[in-house]
């Protein structure tokens, strides 16, 4: 009782994580893919990261993001996105960050864009080399660049449709969980008949008719059909912590259900909710590179690591369209499983070690 | 005299048994089945009873944390069953529980802060710095310090946990307190510190306990009045002293052979009773514990014996009221009388 520290339970959970070399590498790792997918025009791409062109100071990276944030006054000048021999030959004052790999995800570099670099090699041709690390597709675009830009796509995919999933379930699960009766007979009936959609078959559906399938709409549909795990677990710890004393005891002193659920329940039931939904970003992830894949993915230019895969399928001997997309996506699901493993263990009161 | 502070009366709570696919009610379990007491204001009243008997149950359905299924409850002249919503709260302020489990009745996630504040801020009981000197006193009246308030419950010993338990209770400032088995989680040590916390909380604010335990010694200490329920409904209730002297019920008889004593005059004979308690969702007929008791005659099997009321002493049982009867109303006689039947193999 004497100790400084007081520990709540997320600070001890997260001791218990750290111990773990393998799931401190994964958060390491997704850490890393964010720090990727932020800094992506920084990386790779073919405008400026910081500029000085005509007294004034631009970054036309900004574009990457949004077409609107590239400064107009590039287009007025017509530099048609070929910064380097414009920058220089309408302005010759003007100087300029680069990103770290000249080259662009959405577009081949072309003959001498950028002074003395031959255009990148097309077709079967691209194998790796030093100006194309992870070589390039069918139509000389880089696929370092691409990967390098489809990693928001990754990330956005399973955060995003998760946020949705466990949203969903967690409303769902406790309502029902709480409730009972009729309530829960209701929620129980929807998460089966939810459980029996095929989310692959309603998405390729959906594609079908939606005229614009964008990448925003595959991750509403995966959210909206994946919460059914997490609804169940998550009515299944409600179910179990609202007949535990300490739910009785607020009762006693008057809290109503809002309260009981809120401050009481979701803290208790959270940790075992969290694993599945780590477990399922993993899925999401596969989900969308699957759908890419076949396809049905967001369309060009949009990068994603799934249609790179899709590249490779026309021409089997462009191995680095498998191996590079392949691996970056291996890497990802293994590092959400190993999260959601490590979480686990670290808040699982069966595995958890006696505390001092 | 006043009014008592509770008055319970056939008390009923069943729990319905659920079956097959549309969940009909085939059976219920009869948990608690017309219990009725009261509670004078100030005193303490103990309810012992085998586990399983309904003694929890009955507890947490006089607070309606279990909704009852009949009868009323009657607090400081107010009827229970009947409030809703703000209502209720209102009068949940004023009685308060404490549960057996120690590591059960605290929300591991919460501070110790949160866990007492929790109801101060549901009733809307004085700003943080009034709720927080409300906190701290409660703490140091139950031998805690203000320290403990930014601590978690996993921090504390069992003994501790039960009075911060005793502190959420007390922060409330209410007039009647249910104590759930409040020391049967606790090391023998700790038990009787408890309990003497408990004596000294209840002259200090003039509280009202039902001290609902299995431990027949410590209730007799603690209590005023006691009740022995077995299967649902009670079958004896007078004061603590009467009931350790001259109890009436066979199954009395066999729980109080069942406390050791370290006084050899006071030595009974062990009555083991025959049997497990029977299933609440089928009841034996007549008397409910005809099928164990060895003193059961026919009309036991047939008829629910009627309360019999000899002295202020109050038992539902044939051959205590046949033993009242014969020993013209002399209660202590009429133990005894019992007492030798029950002796005999």
């Amino acid at each position: 009782m004497n100790r400084a520290a007081s520990h709540g339970f997320w600070a001890e959970a997260w001791r218990r994580y750290r111990r773990r070399p393998l799931a401190m590498a994964a958060v390491m790792f997704v850490g890393f893919l964010i720090t990727v997918a932020i800094l992506a025009p920084v990386i790779a791409g073919t405008k400026p990261v910081l500029c000085r062109y005509k007294g004034k100071l631009y970054a036309p990276c900004l574009g990457y993001f949004d077409r609107r944030l590239e400064p107009v006054i590039f287009t007025k000048d017509r530099f048609r996105g070929e910064y380097p021999r414009n920058l220089k030959e309408k302005d010759p004052e003007s100087w300029a960050i680069w990103p770290l790999f000249f080259q662009d995800p959405y577009r081949s570099v072309r003959n001498n864009e950028w002074p003395g670099r031959p255009a990148n090699p097309s077709r079967d041709e691209g194998r790796p080399s030093r100006t194309n690390l992870f070589g390039t597709d069918q139509y000389g675009v880089d696929v370092l660049a691409k990967m390098v830009h489809g990693t928001t796509v990754a990330l956005l995919v399973g955060f995003l449709s998760m946020g949705i999933a466990g949203t969903i379930g967690i409303v769902v699960g406790a309502l029902g969980g709480y409730f009972g009766g009729w309530v829960d007979m209701l929620t129980s009936r929807i998460t089966e008949i939810v459980m029996c959609v095929p989310t692959l078959v309603l998405i390729l559906a959906l594609v079908a008719i939606v005229d614009k399938p964008t990448i925003w709409k595959t991750m509403a549909i995966i959210g909206c059909t994946g919460w059914t795990g997490i609804a169940r677990l998550t009515r299944g710890e409600f179910l179990r912590l609202k007949s535990s004393e300490f739910v009785m005891a607020a009762r006693a002193a008057g809290a109503g259900p809002v309260r009981i659920m809120l401050r009481h329940i979701l803290p208790n039931a959270l940790a075992p909710i969290l694993v599945p939904i780590t477990f399922g970003i993993a899925a999401a992830i596969l989900m969308e590179s699957s759908l890419s894949f076949l396809g049905f993915g967001p369309p060009p230019p949009a990068a994603s690591w799934g249609s790179l895969l899709n590249d490779a399928r026309s021409n089997l001997s462009m191995w680095w369209l498998v191996v590079f997309p392949g691996t970056a996506i291996f890497l990802t699901v293994l590092a959400y499983n190993l999260i959601g493993e490590g979480l686990q263990e670290a808040t699982d009161p069966r595995l958890r070690e006696a505390r001092k | 005299m006043t009014a008592p502070l509770l008055d319970v009366h056939d008390l009923q709570t069943h729990f319905p048994i659920r079956k097959g696919l549309l969940r009909k009610t085939v059976g219920a379990v009869q948990a608690v089945d017309g219990v009725s007491f009261t509670i004078p204001r100030g005193t303490t009243l103990g309810l012992v009873g085998e586990s399983g008997c309904g003694k929890t149950t009955a507890g947490r359905s006089i607070l309606r944390l279990v909704e009852p299924t009949g009868g009323s409850v009657r607090f400081a002249g107010e009827d229970v069953r009947a409030l809703s919503g703000g209502q209720l709260r209102g009068l949940r302020r004023r009685m308060q529980i404490v549960f057996q489990d120690p590591y059960g009745s605290l929300n591991p996630r919460m501070q110790v802060r949160s866990i007492l504040e929790e109801g101060l801020v549901i009733h809307g009981m004085g700003d943080a710095a009034a709720r927080r000197e409300k906190m701290v006193a409660a703490l140091e009246r139950t031998g805690l310090t203000a320290a403990a308030l930014e601590r978690y419950p996993h921090e504390f010993s069992g003994g501790q946990r039960q009075r911060i338990a005793i502190a959420r209770a007390l922060v409330l400032e209410p007039e009647f307190v249910v104590l759930d088995e409040p020391i049967s989680a606790l090391d023998v040590s700790i038990q009787a510190q408890v309990v003497n916390l408990l004596v000294d909380l209840r002259e200090q604010f003039g509280l009202t306990y039902l001290f609902i335990s299995h431990d027949l010694s410590v209730v007799g200490y603690i209590a005023d009045e006691v009740a022995v329920m077995y299967l649902g409904r009670i079958v004896e209730r007078c004061t603590a002293k009467e009931l350790a002297t001259t109890p009436l019920h066979p199954y009395t008889h066999a729980l109080f052979s069942a406390v050791p004593s370290v006084e050899p005059a006071r030595r009974r004979s062990r009555i083991v009773l025959a049997g497990d308690v029977p299933s609440p969702s089928r009841p034996p007929s007549g008397c409910r514990f005809h099928p164990r008791c060895p003193l059961a005659e026919t009309i036991c099997t047939e008829t629910d014996p009627p309360a019999t009321m000899a002295a202020g002493h109050l038992v539902h049982c044939h051959v205590a009221a046949q033993a009242i009867e014969q020993a013209q109303g002399d209660v202590a006689a009429a133990s005894a009388r019992i007492a030798e039947a029950m002796a005999k193999p």
